[in-house]
C-alpha cells in the first residue's frame, strides 16, 4: 500500500471548505493490493497502429502489456476480465497540460512571475533574466493529490504531458501517469520538452514590455545557451591556457536541450505567430512543437514543408458572452471560430504530425465535446485517436514506452464501450502502469425516469454566504441519460453523468477553480415544474430549490447554429476576397492621365505602361504592349505610390518596448501584423510603401519595418527587400516621460531631462564602440590563429554597431531645436550620421544645420500646442527647411491621417507657398529619399517598381478620391473592387453570426493582445487635451 | 431696388430679433473693435450662401452688412477694396470648439475646458475664455470668423455647462461675445462596452448588461435633476420664499423653458435615440453633436427636427468590416436626407490633437466629404447657415445679406480647398490683420541668417 499514507494525508489536510472542494481526491477507503497480471479477453482491440483485431486478448503483467492478439494463452494467474462486446484502446494522452502541478511559491530564481503586473522585481534588460527558470522540471513539481488527475482518468487519458507554463522558459515538461501513488512513481519521464512563451508584461515598468521585447529576450537567451554551449566545447576539448567559463543555471539545461534535441513547445495560433516560431527554430536550430494551431488553416504548407508537430488545443475559440449587439463581430473572428475545428483534418490530410491538448479546458467532458467538434468539421475517428494516442506519444519522443497496444509497452489501457469521445460512450475500465481502475457498475438498475426534466430552470442554492441563482437547460434522452449545462455567475458549465432515475435527476459538473479542478454533484427530486435536493462538494452539503421556467427542451446547441449552408470553402473564399490584391501580374497602360512623374515636370495625356511588376514607358507617345490591359484615366491624375515615412501600424503586442532607456534589442520586423486592417485602409489612401517604427518611450528605441503593402502577403511578404534596415532615437518629453504618469509601483526611470536623454545615447555608443573593439580584437586574435572564446553576442550592442558601421538609419524623433542640434552634434562625435529627424517641429530654426549634417526630415503638416515642445510648431516647417536645402517629407504617424497624405502635402502650398510637384514629393520621392529607397520608388519613371496611384482629379484636391492603387503592378485597390468586397464581407458575416440567443451562450474571451489597430484607436480616446500620437 | 427693400425690412426684424436675445443673455453683447467707417469691397465673386454667387460689391457698415449685390454702390468716403478676381464667402464658424479655452493640451495649467463634478448647467464658458490666446488668431487666420466655445466634460461627467457664441476677434471676452450662454452642454451618458484604460494601455470591455445598466443609471441622474429643475422653477414662480437659492437648478430653467438649446454629444445611434426620447419627454431643443452614426437614424433627425454639428470628417471607421470611406460619407448622408449639419473642432472624431488647434482646417474637413457624396453648397452651409440657425442666429450670421453682422471672408478660391489662400479676414465689419504666432515664427527664421 505505498499510497495509502499520501492519501490519508491529503484526508487530513481537509479543513476549509474551500481545501475540500479541491481536494476531489477526498480521504480514501483502505484498498487491497492490486493485482499484477490481467487478461482481458474476447475484446475488439485498436492497437493505436492503424490495426483493429476482433475477438482479441490482452494481457497484462507488471504494469506492461505482454502479449496482444487472438491466439494468446491467457495465464492462469491472471485476473481474466470479459471484453465482450467492448473496444480496448491505447489510453488516452493530453499532450499538454498542467496536471499534478504543486501551485509553486515564489523562490529565488529571480522571480518566476518576472516583473508582471504591479509587484514582482522590476526588470532592466535581459541580463536580468525574467521568468526563466529552464532548470524547472515538471517532474519535481507533481504531486498527487490534484483532484484533476482522477477525473481525467476516469474518462480514459492515462497519460499527459505536463509542463509549467508561465514565463519565458518556465521549465520542462514530464510525461505523467494518471495513476495513482507517489508522485515519483507516476513520472514516465521527464525533461521531455522545454517550453518558450514570448508574451511580454504589457507594461512600462518592467523589461521586456511588448510582444517584441519577449521575442527579443528569447533571441537573446538562446544566443546566449549557443555561445555558452560553445565556450564550453572549447573548454572541454582543451582547458589549458583558457579561462573557466562560469556554470550558469539557466544556460546549462539549454545548452543541454540543444544536444539532446528536446523539442520545444510554444504557442502559436494564427498564420502570423506560426510564421514566428518557425523562423525562431530554424534561426536558432531548435526542433519547434507548435501549441495551439488554431490559425494553422492559412499555413498547412508550411507546416508540411517540415512536418512540424502541433499539439492542437481542443479550447476552440467561441463568441464572448453578452456582448454588444451594437457592435457586430469581424468576419475573420466569426470565419475563425469555424475553421479553427477543421484544423486537425487539414493537417491530418498534410500529414502533418499533431496531438490534442485540453489547454485550459476545464475536465474531459469538454475536451471530448472540442474532439467531437473536430470530427464534425472533418477529421476522421481513427486520426482522431491517433492524435490522442500515438501521435502525441511521437511528437513528445515517448513512443517506445507509449501510445499503441504493443507487447512490452506501458500497460495504459482504456475499455469502453466506444470511442471515449462518443457520447454514448461508457468507460468499463482504465488501466495505468497495469493497474485497473474500474468503473463500477451501479448495484441495481436504474429506475425508469418517472418524469422528463427537460427545459429551463431556475436554480438556487443555499450556500453559507447567501443564495446564488443559477440556470439549468436540460434535455433528457429516452434512457433517461440528462444532458445540458448550468449557467451560474461566472458562465456556464456542462454538466457530466446527468441521469433521471424515477423522480431523482442527478449529475456531477467539473469546474476549475484555482488551477484544480472541483466536482459537485447534484442530486434534485423533480415534481412537475418543482425541484428540490441538494448539491455536495466535497465535506459540504447544500440545499437547492428550482422551479422550470421553460418546458421546451434547449435548443440544439452546437450543430444548428454551425449554419451547415455555409462551406468552409466558401468562408476561405470570403476572407480572401477581403485580404487579397484586386488582381496581380501581367502588363497594362494607363492612358489619357495627366502624369506626375514627380521627378520631372507634369505630363498632360500620357500613357504609363507596366510590365512584369516595373514601369517600362512614360510618355505622351509610347507604345502600348501587344496584349496589355488599357486604363483609359481620362481626367484623372496618376502619382506615384504614397510612402510614409513614420507609422506605427501593422505592430502586434505593442509599438513600444518602454520598460528600458534602450530598447536596440526590439525591432518590429518581429512584430509585423500582415492582417491590420490599416494596411487596407492605407492603400485606399494612395499609400504604397511605409516606415514601421518603434514608439518614442525611450532615447534609443528599437528597429524598424519598411514594408510595402501588399495586402495579403505574410509578414515576409510586406518587407521592403533590399531596403537598409533602420531604429527609432527619440529626444524631449516622451523619453523624459513629461506627459504621462507612469504606472504605480514604477521606479523612476533615467532620463528626466534633456541632458540625461543625450547621456543616454552618448553612454550607449560608448559600450557599442568597445563592443565592436572585442569583436575585431577576437577575430583578429582568431586569425592569428589564437584558441579564444568569442565575445558574448549582445542583440542590444549589435544593433547600435550596425548604426557606427552606416548599416543602419537613425530615424529621430525630436521637436525642439536645441535638442536636436544636440544630436546631431552626438552623432558627428561618434562619426555616423541622423538619416532623418521625425517630427522635427523647430527644425525651420536650424534647418541650416540639419542640412549641413544631411539629416533628412520628416514632419506633420500643421499639428502644433498639444504639448509644450509642440508650441512653436509652424506649418510653413515643410517648406521652410525645404528652401535651406533640407530633403522633407511630411509624415502621417496616424492610420487615419496615413489616407489622405496628400491633404497634408497640399498644406505645404497654403503655408509656404510650395510648387505643386516639390508638395508632392513630401509624400512620394522624397521620403523614398530618405529611406534609401528611391532607387526603386518614389517617383514614375522607366525601371522603377510600378507602385501607382490614380485619382479622379488633382491629387492635392480635398475633392479626388484614390480611383485605383498598384504595388509592384500588382492591382492592391480598386473602387469598384472595393464596392464588392464590401459586399462579400458583409453577406458571409450575416450568413456567419449567430443568433442572439446564441451569442449568449459563448465565453468571454478577453483578445490576447492589443494589436497595432488598438494602439492607434487609443489616440481617438486621448480626448483633445493630450495626443497619444506622440507616444509613439 | 427689390433686394435693397427687403434688406431693410430683414433687418428691422433682425435688431428685433436681436433685442429679443438680450434679454436673456447674461452680459450684454458686444461688438468687434469699433466699426472703422465703411468699407466696400469691390467686384468679388459673392456667395451669398443663401443664393447664386454673383459678381459684385459688399458694403460693410457700423459693423453690419448695409448692403450687397450686383449693382450696390460704394457710399461716398467709403475705404473701397478692389477684389476683383477674389471671392467673399460669409465667416466660417466652427460650431463647437474649445476655441479660448485651451492654450497647450498637455499643460493642464492653459486648459480650462473640463470642471470637476457631474452636473455644471450653472458654468459658463465665456467665464474663461483668454480673448489674448495665441490660438485664436491662427484659427482666424484660417477663415474662421466666430465659433461655439464650450466646455467639455470629464470622467463620468454629464452636464458640463453653457457654451457661448463668440467672435474671433475682441480685446475682451465682452467684445468678442455674441451670445455668451448659447446652449446648455450635455454629453450624453452612453453605453460603453469598449474603453481604453491608460492604466494598462489596452482596451478593455464590459459585458453589454453590465454597460447598458451603468448607461441607464447616469441618464436617470440626468432626469432626477431636470425633474428637480422644473419643481425648482415652479417653487419660484409660484413665489417661494423659503427656497434657497440653486445656481444650478436655476441655470436649467432656460433648458426647460425650451429657450436655450441643448447640445447633446452622442454617436452609436442607439444612444443618440435616447438622446432624442430624453430631449422629446423633457420638451427640451436638441442639437446633436458629434453624430458618429447619425446617419444611421437620419430619420428620426428630419423627424424630430434636430440639427447636428458632426465632428471630423477624418476619422477611422468604427470596426474593421466596416467600408473604409464609411466616415466620409457621413455628411453627404446626412445632407441628402435633410438633416442640417454643421461642423465642430469640439465634437469628437478626428484623430490626435486636433482641438481648437486644428479649427484653421475645418474647412478641409468638410471639403473632404463633398468628394463622399456631400454638395459644395451643403458643405458651405455646414460652415456658415446652418451654424448660425442652429443657435437661433440665423438672422444675423451666416451668410451675405443686408442687415447681417459684416463676418466675411475674402479668397482666392473655394474656402474648402487646401491650396486657397485666405487674403482677408472680416469680423464685425473690421479687415482684420492675419498676423500670428506662425506667421510671425516664419517670417523671423526665414530672414535667419547662414550660420
Amino acid at each position: 500500500m505505498p499510497h495509502r499514507t499520501d492519501r490519508q494525508r491529503s484526508g487530513l489536510l481537509v479543513l476549509s471548505w474551500s481545501l475540500a472542494l479541491l481536494g476531489a481526491v477526498a480521504a480514501g477507503a483502505e484498498r487491497p493490493a492490486p493485482p499484477p497480471y490481467f487478461a482481458i479477453t474476447d475484446v475488439q482491440v485498436h492497437t493505436g497502429t492503424g490495426e483493429r483485431l476482433e475477438g482479441a486478448t490482452v494481457v497484462v503483467a507488471d504494469g506492461l502489456i505482454e502479449a496482444v492478439g487472438t491466439d494468446v494463452a491467457i495465464p492462469a494467474d491472471a485476473w481474466v476480465i470479459d471484453g465482450e462486446g467492448l473496444h480496448l484502446f491505447p489510453g488516452l494522452f493530453d499532450a499538454m497540460t498542467t496536471l499534478g502541478q504543486k501551485q509553486e511559491e515564489s523562490d529565488d530564481s529571480g522571480g518566476r512571475r518576472g516583473g508582471r503586473g504591479d509587484d514582482g522585481p522590476v526588470i532592466r534588460g535581459p541580463e536580468d533574466r525574467p521568468a526563466t527558470t529552464p532548470w524547472v522540471d515538471a517532474a519535481d513539481l507533481v504531486a498527487a493529490d490534484d483532484g484533476r488527475i482522477e477525473t481525467w482518468r476516469e474518462a480514459g487519458f492515462t497519460h499527459a504531458l505536463t509542463l509549467p507554463t508561465e514565463g519565458f522558459f518556465p521549465g520542462q515538461g514530464a510525461i505523467l501517469a494518471l495513476g495513482s501513488g507517489e508522485p515519483k512513481e507516476l513520472i514516465i519521464a521527464s525533461g521531455v520538452a522545454h517550453r518558450i512563451n514570448f508574451r511580454g508584461n504589457g507594461g512600462f515598468r518592467s523589461f521586456p514590455g511588448s510582444l517584441m521585447g519577449g521575442i527579443s529576450y528569447v533571441n537573446q537567451v538562446l544566443y546566449d545557451a549557443d555561445h555558452y554551449a560553445r565556450a564550453q566545447a572549447l573548454y572541454d576539448s582543451d582547458p589549458r591556457g583558457l579561462v573557466r567559463p562560469a556554470y550558469d543555471r539557466t544556460l546549462e539545461p539549454l545548452r543541454q536541450a540543444f544536444e539532446r534535441d528536446q523539442p520545444f513547445l510554444m504557442p502559436a495560433h494564427h498564420g502570423r505567430e506560426i510564421d514566428r516560431v518557425l523562423n525562431l527554430a530554424r534561426a536558432h536550430g531548435l526542433k519547434p512543437v507548435l501549441f495551439g494551431g488554431h490559425g494553422a488553416y492559412h499555413r498547412v504548407e508550411a507546416l508540411a514543408r517540415e512536418a512540424t508537430p502541433v499539439v492542437i488545443s481542443l479550447d476552440w475559440p467561441e463568441g464572448e458572452s453578452d456582448r454588444d449587439p451594437d457592435a457586430p463581430e469581424a468576419l475573420r473572428d466569426l470565419a475563425h471560430r469555424r475553421l479553427a475545428p477543421a484544423v486537425p483534418s487539414m493537417l491530418a490530410e498534410a500529414d502533418v504530425p499533431f496531438a490534442f491538448a485540453s489547454d485550459s479546458l476545464a475536465g474531459p467532458t469538454q475536451v471530448f465535446e472540442g474532439i467531437r467538434k473536430a470530427i464534425d468539421a472533418g477529421l476522421d475517428e481513427h486520426d482522431a485517436l491517433t492524435a490522442l494516442t500515438l501521435g502525441a506519444a511521437r511528437i513528445l519522443g515517448v513512443d517506445e514506452q507509449l501510445g499503441s497496444i504493443e507487447p512490452g509497452k506501458i500497460a495504459n489501457l482504456v475499455l469502453a464501450s466506444a470511442l471515449p469521445w462518443a457520447e454514448d460512450a461508457e468507460v468499463k475500465a482504465v488501466f495505468v502502469d497495469g493497474h485497473r481502475f474500474a468503473t463500477r457498475e451501479p448495484s441495481e438498475e436504474d429506475e425508469p425516469p418517472a418524469s422528463d426534466p427537460s427545459g429551463t430552470w431556475s436554480l438556487t442554492l443555499q450556500t453559507p454566504r447567501g443564495n446564488r441563482d443559477m440556470t439549468a437547460e436540460l434535455e433528457m434522452n429516452d434512457d433517461g441519460k440528462v444532458t445540458g449545462e448550468l449557467a451560474g455567475e461566472r458562465g456556464a458549465t456542462p454538466i457530466e453523468k446527468g441521469k433521471m432515475a424515477g423522480d431523482r435527476l442527478s449529475f456531477k459538473m467539473t469546474r476549475e477553480m484555482g488551477g484544480r479542478s472541483m466536482e459537485a454533484s447534484y442530486s434534485l427530486k423533480i415534481e412537475a415544474d418543482e425541484a428540490k435536493g441538494t448539491m455536495r462538494a466535497g465535506p459540504m452539503t447544500m440545499d437547492l430549490v428550482g422551479t422550470r421556467t421553460d418546458s421546451a427542451p434547449a435548443g440544439d446547441d452546437d450543430s444548428a447554429s454551425d449554419a451547415p449552408d455555409v462551406s468552409l470553402a466558401e468562408i476561405r473564399e470570403a476572407l480572401e476576397v477581403m485580404q487579397s490584391p484586386v488582381r496581380t501580374g501581367g502588363s497594362f497602360a494607363i492612358t489619357n492621365a495627366r502624369v506626375w512623374p514627380v521627378s520631372g515636370p507634369i505630363l498632360d495625356d500620357a500613357t504609363v505602361v507596366v510590365e512584369n511588376g516595373k514601369i517600362t514607358a512614360v510618355g505622351s507617345d509610347v507604345a502600348i504592349p501587344r496584349g496589355a490591359e488599357v486604363i483609359d484615366a481620362e481626367g484623372g491624375s496618376v502619382i506615384p505610390g504614397i510612402i510614409d515615412a513614420h507609422s506605427h501600424i501593422a505592430i502586434e503586442g505593442g509599438g513600444n518596448e518602454g520598460s528600458v532607456s534602450v530598447s536596440s534589442m526590439v525591432t518590429i520586423q518581429d512584430v509585423l501584423q500582415p492582417d491590420d486592417i490599416a494596411i487596407y485602409r492605407a492603400l485606399a489612401g494612395g499609400v504604397t510603401t511605409i516606415n514601421v517604427l518603434h514608439g518614442s518611450a525611450n532615447p534609443i528605441g528599437g528597429g524598424n519595418a519598411v514594408i510595402k503593402l501588399r495586402w495579403g502577403q505574410d509578414a515576409d511578404g510586406l518587407r521592403f527587400e533590399g531596403a537598409m534596415p533602420g531604429i527609432k532615437f527619440a529626444l524631449g518629453e516622451n523619453p523624459k516621460r513629461s506627459n504621462f504618469r507612469p504606472p504605480p509601483g514604477s521606479p523612476e526611470r533615467y532620463p528626466s531631462t534633456r541632458m540625461g536623454v543625450m547621456d543616454v545615447i552618448r553612454q550607449a555608443f560608448t559600450e557599442a564602440r568597445a563592443y565592436r573593439d572585442d569583436w575585431r580584437a577576437h577575430e583578429r586574435a582568431v586569425e592569428a590563429g589564437e584558441r579564444r572564446m568569442p565575445p558574448r553576442r549582445d542583440l542590444k550592442l549589435e544593433r547600435l554597431v550596425e548604426i557606427l558601421e552606416g548599416e543602419r538609419l537613425v530615424h529621430a524623433h525630436s521637436y525642439r531645436a536645441d535638442e536636436i542640434l544636440q544630436l546631431l552634434r552626438l552623432a558627428e562625435s561618434y562619426d555616423f550620421r541622423i538619416a532623418t529627424l521625425q517630427h522635427v517641429l523647430e527644425g525651420f530654426k536650424v534647418a541650416d544645420e540639419i542640412a549641413a549634417h544631411g539629416a533628412g526630415a520628416s514632419t506633420f503638416s500643421d499639428w502644433w500646442g498639444y504639448k509644450v515642445e509642440a508650441n512653436d510648431a509652424i506649418p510653413h516647417n515643410a517648406a521652410l527647411m525645404t528652401e535651406r536645402g533640407v530633403v522633407v517629407s511630411i509624415n502621417s504617424d496616424s492610420s487615419e491621417e496615413m489616407r489622405h497624405l496628400n491633404h497634408e502635402a497640399a498644406k505645404a502650398i497654403r503655408w509656404g507657398g510650395m510648387s505643386e510637384i516639390d508638395a508632392l514629393a513630401l509624400v512620394t520621392l522624397n521620403p523614398a529619399r530618405q529611406l534609401g529607397i528611391d532607387d526603386r520608388v518614389g517617383s514614375i519613371e522607366v525601371g522603377k517598381d510600378a507602385d501607382l496611384v490614380l485619382y479622379d482629379g488633382h491629387p492635392l484636391s480635398v475633392r479626388s478620391v484614390v480611383q485605383r492603387t498598384w504595388v509592384d503592378g500588382d492591382l492592391y485597390f480598386e473602387i469598384a473592387a472595393d464596392r464588392e468586397r464590401q459586399a462579400t464581407i458583409e453577406s458571409m458575416r450575416d450568413r456567419l453570426a449567430p443568433s442572439e440567443d446564441e451569442a449568449e451562450e459563448g465565453e468571454n474571451e478577453a483578445p490576447a493582445y492589443t494589436t497595432a489597430y488598438d494602439y492607434d484607436a487609443m489616440h481617438a480616446h486621448a480626448g483633445t487635451h493630450y495626443s497619444c500620437r506622440e507616444i509613439h | 431696388m427689390t433686394r435693397r427693400t427687403t434688406s431693410i425690412s430683414s433687418f428691422r426684424s433682425i435688431r428685433a430679433a436681436s433685442l429679443l436675445l438680450l434679454a436673456f443673455v447674461v452680459a450684454l453683447p458686444g461688438f468687434a473693435a469699433s466699426a472703422p467707417g465703411t468699407l466696400v469691397l469691390e467686384g468679388g465673386t459673392i456667395h451669398p450662401v443663401v443664393g447664386t454667387p454673383y459678381t459684385g460689391n459688399v458694403v460693410i457698415q457700423d459693423g453690419l452688412i448695409h448692403a450687397a449685390g450686383a449693382d450696390v454702390t460704394a457710399p461716398d468716403g467709403a475705404t473701397r477694396v478692389d477684389i476683383s478676381g477674389l471671392h467673399v464667402y460669409p465667416g466660417l464658424c466652427d460650431a463647437i470648439s474649445q476655441l479660448g479655452l485651451v492654450e497647450i493640451g498637455a499643460v493642464a495649467a492653459t486648459v480650462d475646458t473640463t470642471e470637476s463634478g457631474m452636473m455644471n448647467p450653472h458654468l459658463v464658458a465665456a467665464t474663461a475664455i483668454h480673448p489674448a490666446s495665441e490660438v485664436i488668431p491662427v484659427a482666424r487666420a484660417g477663415g474662421i470668423t466666430h465659433t461655439v466655445t464650450a466646455p467639455e466634460t470629464g470622467r463620468d461627467g454629464i452636464i458640463a455647462g453653457r457654451a457661448s457664441f463668440i467672435h474671433l476677434d475682441g480685446w475682451t471676452v465682452e467684445e468678442m461675445a455674441i451670445v455668451p450662454s448659447v446652449a446648455l452642454v450635455i454629453s450624453w451618458p452612453e453605453i460603453e462596452t469598449r474603453s481604453f484604460d491608460f492604466s494598462t494601455f489596452s482596451f478593455r470591455d464590459t459585458p453589454f448588461g453590465e454597460a447598458k445598466e451603468e448607461a441607464e443609471a447616469s441618464q436617470n441622474t440626468l432626469r432626477d435633476w431636470m425633474d428637480a429643475a422644473r419643481h425648482y422653477a415652479q417653487a419660484i414662480a409660484a413665489g417661494s420664499d423659503r427656497l434657497e437659492r440653486d445656481h444650478k437648478l436655476e441655470a436649467l430653467g432656460p433648458v426647460l423653458s425650451g429657450e436655450l438649446p441643448v447640445i447633446i454629444g452622442a454617436n452609436a445611434a442607439r444612444d443618440i435615440e435616447a438622446a432624442v426620447a430624453f430631449a422629446e419627454e423633457q420638451g427640451i431643443r436638441m442639437i446633436l453633436a458629434g453624430g458618429g452614426e447619425a446617419w444611421k437614424v437620419h430619420e428620426l433627425l428630419v423627424e424630430k427636427k434636430i440639427p447636428v454639428i458632426l465632428g471630423m470628417t477624418a476619422t477611422l471607421p468604427d470596426r474593421e468590416d466596416a467600408p473604409y470611406d464609411q466616415p466620409f460619407q457621413t455628411a453627404g448622408k446626412l445632407a441628402a436626407a435633410g438633416v442640417p449639419i454643421a461642423i465642430g473642432t469640439g465634437a469628437g472624431g478626428g484623430f490626435g490633437p486636433g482641438g481648437p488647434h486644428s479649427s484653421r482646417t475645418l474647412p478641409f474637413e468638410i471639403g473632404m466629404a463633398t468628394a463622399y457624396g456631400l454638395s459644395e453648397e451643403d458643405a458651405l452651409a455646414a460652415l456658415t447657415i446652418n451654424p448660425a440657425r442652429m443657435f437661433g442666429l440665423g438672422d444675423r450670421l451666416g451668410s451675405i445679406e443686408a442687415g447681417k453682422i459684416a463676418n466675411l471672408i475674402v479668397t482666392d478660391g473655394s474656402p474648402l480647398e487646401i491650396t486657397t489662400q485666405i487674403r482677408h479676414v472680416i469680423i464685425g465689419g473690421r479687415d482684420v490683420p492675419l498676423d500670428n504666432k506662425h506667421q510671425e515664427l516664419y517670417e523671423r527664421y526665414r530672414a535667419r541668417p547662414a550660420p
